[in-house]
């Protein structure tokens, strides 16, 4: 079962080709990486494929929703789409429950029922004792797992992850990965961008952005007949 | 890679006879140096006759028994106390065939993403075995080394193609 499609899709920035032409397809229980240099395209792949941004041509499709036709993306987003970024995102004022409780709120579920949510995803995710505890005063690694948790709460069953390592010590970044997997193997799709090869490891299918196209791997041709 | 001291560091927690030594070796590593029992008797005889080991009988099914000498005690804890030498390695084909695409007409770019796919795929698999592996340490941590060269190979042609290609700009 296809979560997101991407077909034929095309991003510009005035007159910068972010991406050209780029198909791509995730289906449940599947990671996909995806590795190419800065300024390859990545960031906007996961941009589009996850409705933060709109294709200039090409249609980007969740589950069955052509996301043209989506007027308030905001809205498809909560209730579909999970993202984990680098640099975490985690409100400081709050808990790390009420961080994970937030999306839901939003939309329009009870306090109540948010919080049970948020702390049943939190057990999921191996962090439940730590859920009364301010962003500060966790682990790097407790952090991330804790916005993994907001990712995933609410049945979402895409998740985006764009560089969840970043900082985190290998040991750590393994243990992101093991539970980005395992999330997986329980039928979420996974688009996961990493510059680090030993993290796209993990994946099922590893997909190489090259100026704004995915390089593909065929036969080596020689440029002259020499 | 040194048969010879994997052998000594077995035998230092207590005699064994040869088909035990073959069995843990591949264990401790998760057989991923894959060992003939000929091998095992053939360095038994080496370390033998240099006095780092010793006949120590049979057991009780008439299996021939070793144990571990003073000598060899010593020359085990240099083993464990000597870093090992860059320089061992063998010719690397691949920084070969980069050079030479590099210096012939040939579209490096692709001789490098057939390259990097193939590591890629021997990444993923290396990555299944360890999630396969979650139990024993010793094997785990030989197959991260596996994974830390694959890496480092990865992060090579990632440099050689940026390199290569402002070359070309």
């Amino acid at each position: 079962m296809t979560v997101v499609e991407l077909r034929e899709v095309t991003r510009e920035h005035g007159q910068v080709h972010a991406l050209r032409g780029v198909s791509l397809r995730v289906a449940a229980g599947e990671l996909v990486a995806v590795m190419g240099p800065s300024g390859s395209g990545k960031s906007t792949l996961l941009n589009l494929a996850g409705g933060l941004d709109r294709p200039t041509s090409g249609s980007v499709t969740i589950g069955d929703t052509d996301l043209a036709g989506v007027k308030d993306l905001a809205a498809l987003r909560r209730t579909s789409v999970g993202y984990v970024f680098q640099d975490l995102n985690l409100i400081p004022s709050l808990t790390a429950a009420e961080n994970v409780m937030l999306p839901r709120e939003l939309d329009g579920v009870r306090a109540g029922r948010a919080r049970s949510e948020a702390l049943a995803v939190l057990a999921e995710v191996g962090v439940e004792d730590i859920a009364g505890r301010f962003p500060e005063e966790l682990s790097g690694g407790q952090r991330q797992r804790v916005a993994i948790a907001r990712a995933l709460v609410g049945e979402r069953r895409l998740l985006l992850a764009d560089e969840p390592t970043g900082a985190l010590d290998t040991v750590t970044g393994d243990e992101i990965l093991q539970l980005l997997r395992t999330r997986c193997d329980a039928g979420v799709a996974v688009l996961l961008v990493t510059h680090e090869p030993r993290y796209a490891g993990w994946a099922d299918r590893v997909v190489y952005l090259r100026d704004g196209r995915i390089a593909d791997s065929g036969d080596v041709r020689l440029e002259s007949a020499r | 890679m040194s048969i010879r001291h994997g052998l000594l560091a077995l035998l230092s927690s207590g005699p064994r006879y040869g088909y035990q030594l073959r069995v843990e070796f591949e264990a401790s590593t998760g057989a991923t140096w894959p060992l003939n029992i000929g091998q095992v008797y053939t360095t038994l005889s080496r370390l033998e006759r240099d006095g780092l080991v010793a006949p120590d009988g049979e057991d009780d099914q008439g299996r021939a028994v070793y144990t571990i000498t003073e000598a060899g005690r010593e020359e085990l804890g240099r083993w464990f106390s000597t870093p090992v030498a860059q320089t061992d390695r063998p010719r690397d084909e691949l920084a070969i065939k980069i050079a030479m695409a590099v210096a012939g007409g040939v579209d490096v770019a692709r001789v490098i993403q057939t390259q990097r796919a193939a590591t890629m795929r021997a990444l993923q698999e290396l990555t299944r075995t360890k999630r396969a592996a979650s139990g024993e340490l010793a094997h785990r941590l030989v197959l991260d080394s596996l994974i830390f060269k694959a890496e480092a190979e990865q992060r090579w042609l990632d440099h050689c193609e940026a390199v290569s290609k402002e070359k070309n700009s």
